[in-house]
């Protein structure tokens, strides 16, 4: 419902440009801002709390990690149990990610020469 | 770059240090919080830290571009490598228990199997992969083509 308002007050603000001066278009693109702000903050108010049990993220996925990981990996790192054993071809792409950045960062600025 | 003596002298003094200490942060990456990523970081910082104190040259003598570019994508090969040989053991892509790999006990330096290989080779990339960038960021402009320039 307030995705659907905020859209149409962004289209009415693209429209307004074209009718009005640049001081009201200023003021009325602070004032559309600050409503876009005022009803994000509703959004954010309703995540759940840091660190309380009953979070959504604290489920059976990271309760096996924690009791099974340091058998299961051999890791007493449980984040190194994740990303280089659980999640390992997750690891592969950023480093993939990586190789691809550099790649293309020698390639344009060596592009230049011969 | 920076014709100082003191920054020279302390960062020389500091440089070895700061290697061992990303050396430390790779291989202990299945122990303590770090790993191949951060621990890459470091070290290629250290390196950064001399090719800025010292000059371009200097950072050069320590790890050419032929080696850094090698040793980053020998580092992605090894990672890849790493799970085919986990496929060769009869596992899955990049299994570790699964495959066989010697887990060992679980808080010693020697354990947890492919973990510690990966790790290694991810350190590896990325600090070659920071070296290279920085390297060919602040290279010098070579004149284009063969258009000769007196200084």
């Amino acid at each position: 419902m307030f995705y659907i308002l905020i859209l149409f007050l962004l289209i009415f603000a693209l429209f307004l440009r074209f009718i009005v001066g640049v001081e009201l278009r200023s003021i009325l693109t602070i004032y559309l801002l600050g409503l876009i702000v005022y009803f994000f903050s509703f959004a954010v108010a309703e995540m759940p709390t840091f660190g309380n049990p009953h979070n959504p993220a604290f489920n059976e996925v990271p309760e096996r990690y924690l009791e099974a990981g340091p058998s299961e990996t051999g890791a007493i790192n449980i984040i190194s149990s994740v990303i280089t054993d659980y999640r390992a071809f997750d690891t592969l792409g950023e480093a993939t990610v990586l190789f691809v950045a550099i790649a293309a960062v020698v390639a344009t600025l060596k592009s230049h020469r011969d | 770059m920076m014709d100082d003596q003191i920054v020279r002298i302390t960062s020389r003094l500091v440089a070895p240090f700061i290697q061992l200490y990303g050396i430390y942060i790779i291989l202990h990456g299945h122990l303590s919080p770090g790993g191949g990523f951060s621990g890459g970081a470091i070290f290629g910082a250290s390196l950064v830290l001399i090719a800025l104190s010292f000059n371009l040259e200097a950072g050069i003598k320590q790890i050419s571009h032929q080696t850094a570019s090698v040793l980053e994508s020998g580092g992605a090969l090894g990672f890849a490598l790493t799970g085919l040989v986990a496929i060769a053991f009869g596992g899955n892509y990049l299994a570790n228990r699964s495959a066989g790999f010697p887990l060992g006990e679980a808080g010693q330096f020697f354990s947890s199997g492919a973990i510690l290989v990966i790790t290694v080779f991810v350190g590896i990339k990325v600090a070659s992969t920071i070296t290279t960038l920085f390297y060919n960021i602040i290279e010098k402009e070579e004149p284009l083509g063969n258009h000769k320039q007196t200084d």
